[in-house]
């Protein structure tokens, strides 16, 4: 089956149409699959994670799928990033280090995406942001890496990547999963079974929402996340099956898509610019805390 | 009774970042075993490098459903965090009391909502 992909942004538009790759391909099972990209004038390179999320399922169903047609400017973005080695095409020297690589990760392995961001936000084009911005936006990386490594249940693992943008001060970093998605886990956990996508995205938004098993308080990840968004002026998005939520400093959405996203994607965009302290100068004790 | 006890997490976990659940669990353990023994706990985060809200909802929010909060103010202490993950820990805190304080009704919350199906 022969698949055609038009430009994709990370946006609602990009997203949906990712999904809708999975839609066409959903019944096919030892087949093969040709994702044609002669349309794609653009690919921006963050959304290598959220394709892959439909490549794995395709791939856990024994397909064989491969890549085709991509223009040379698609091209050099998606070999620079090295997403396109997971299609045995050579990766591109990523000469302006911009770029933090396409990578595949267990479901486990939080020290490995340790060392990963240790040794690509060093990149010599990525700028040095202050302390407190860079602490606050690793923070955020790893609890939503670690919460795609409870929640998602995922067999093919998190995928990664992201990109810096120097003209715009801005860096994306996105991690993806081909998991059960967030409406399954909400719908498990409350027993409501016919709560929709975007419904279940506000309830794991929302302060103390958790759907840990074991009675555990929990359910602070995506809230700190979204409060060091909006003090950023940065953005996120959270796409779960058919949910789309986007928040930044032009508001919140919520929406629908057309298509069944296979597995949930969070992208998160920062300002580096950004010289807000975010080393807090209160001075709590133990006493104070508990 | 009541000796003074240090929990130096990294030597606990075998690790300077505090991120899973399950090295949360496992400093949980050590400390709840303490408390109950009536020890006066010292939690070491010296030498941690990374921190979040998921491992501390493990490793310390899950004792205010064993433990009063009497018995927590009273028996522990922590140490060597920076004050925002002083901050952190304070966020986490407040929400498990709140968790446990009314758990059903938290669980519940948004069970009266409208649902439609996809």
């Amino acid at each position: 089956m022969r698949i055609n992909i038009g430009t994709i942004k990370s946006n609602y538009c990009g997203f949906d149409n990712i999904a809708n790759i999975a839609k066409q391909t959903n019944e096919l099972f030892l087949d093969s699959v040709e994702l044609n990209l002669s349309l794609c004038n653009f690919f921006e390179a963050n959304m290598a994670a959220p394709l892959y999320s439909v490549v794995s399922r395709l791939r856990d169903d024994l397909n064989d799928v491969s890549i085709a047609n991509m223009l040379a400017g698609v091209n050099k973005i998606l070999r620079k990033n090295q997403f396109l080695t997971v299609f045995n095409q050579s990766e591109l020297t990523d000469t302006n280090q911009t770029t933090l690589p396409f990578k595949i990760l267990k479901l486990n392995a939080g020290d490995q995406f340790s060392d990963y961001l240790d040794t690509y936000m060093r990149g010599k084009g990525i700028p040095v942001m202050s302390e407190g911005l860079a602490k606050r936006f690793r923070q955020s990386l790893f609890e939503i890496f670690l919460n795609a490594s409870i929640h998602s249940d995922s067999k093919s693992g998190v995928f990664v990547c992201g990109q810096f943008y120097p003209q715009k001060h801005r860096m994306d970093f996105t991690i993806a999963d081909a998991g059960i998605g967030i409406r399954e886990n909400v719908r498990k956990y409350t027993g409501k079974k016919k709560l929709n996508s975007c419904k279940a995205i506000e309830w794991a938004m929302t302060e103390g929402n958790t759907t840990k098993t074991g009675r555990q308080p929990g359910g602070l990840g995506l809230k700190l996340i979204k409060d060091f968004i909006h003090l950023n002026k940065g953005k996120i998005q959270i796409v779960s099956r058919y949910g789309y939520f986007e928040f930044s400093a032009n508001g919140e959405s919520i929406q629908k898509m057309n298509n069944d996203f296979p597995g949930t994607c969070i992208n998160i965009e920062i300002n580096t610019e950004d010289r807000s302290s975010y080393c807090l100068k209160s001075e709590l004790t133990s006493e104070d805390i508990f | 009774m009541n000796d003074q006890i240090t929990i130096k997490i990294t030597d606990l976990i075998g690790n300077k970042l505090c991120i899973s659940a399950e090295d949360g669990q496992k400093v949980y353990d050590k400390i709840e075993q303490l408390i109950r023994s009536e020890k006066n706990i010292t939690i070491s985060f010296n030498n941690v490098t990374m921190l979040i809200s998921l491992f501390l909802n493990v490793a310390i929010g899950q004792l205010y459903g064993s433990f009063g909060e009497d018995a927590i103010r009273n028996q522990l202490k922590v140490e060597g965090l920076s004050s925002d993950d002083m901050e952190l820990l304070k966020h986490v805190v407040d929400n498990a009391k709140k968790y446990y304080s009314n758990q059903r009704s938290y669980d519940d919350a948004w069970l009266e909502e409208d649902d439609h199906e996809e």
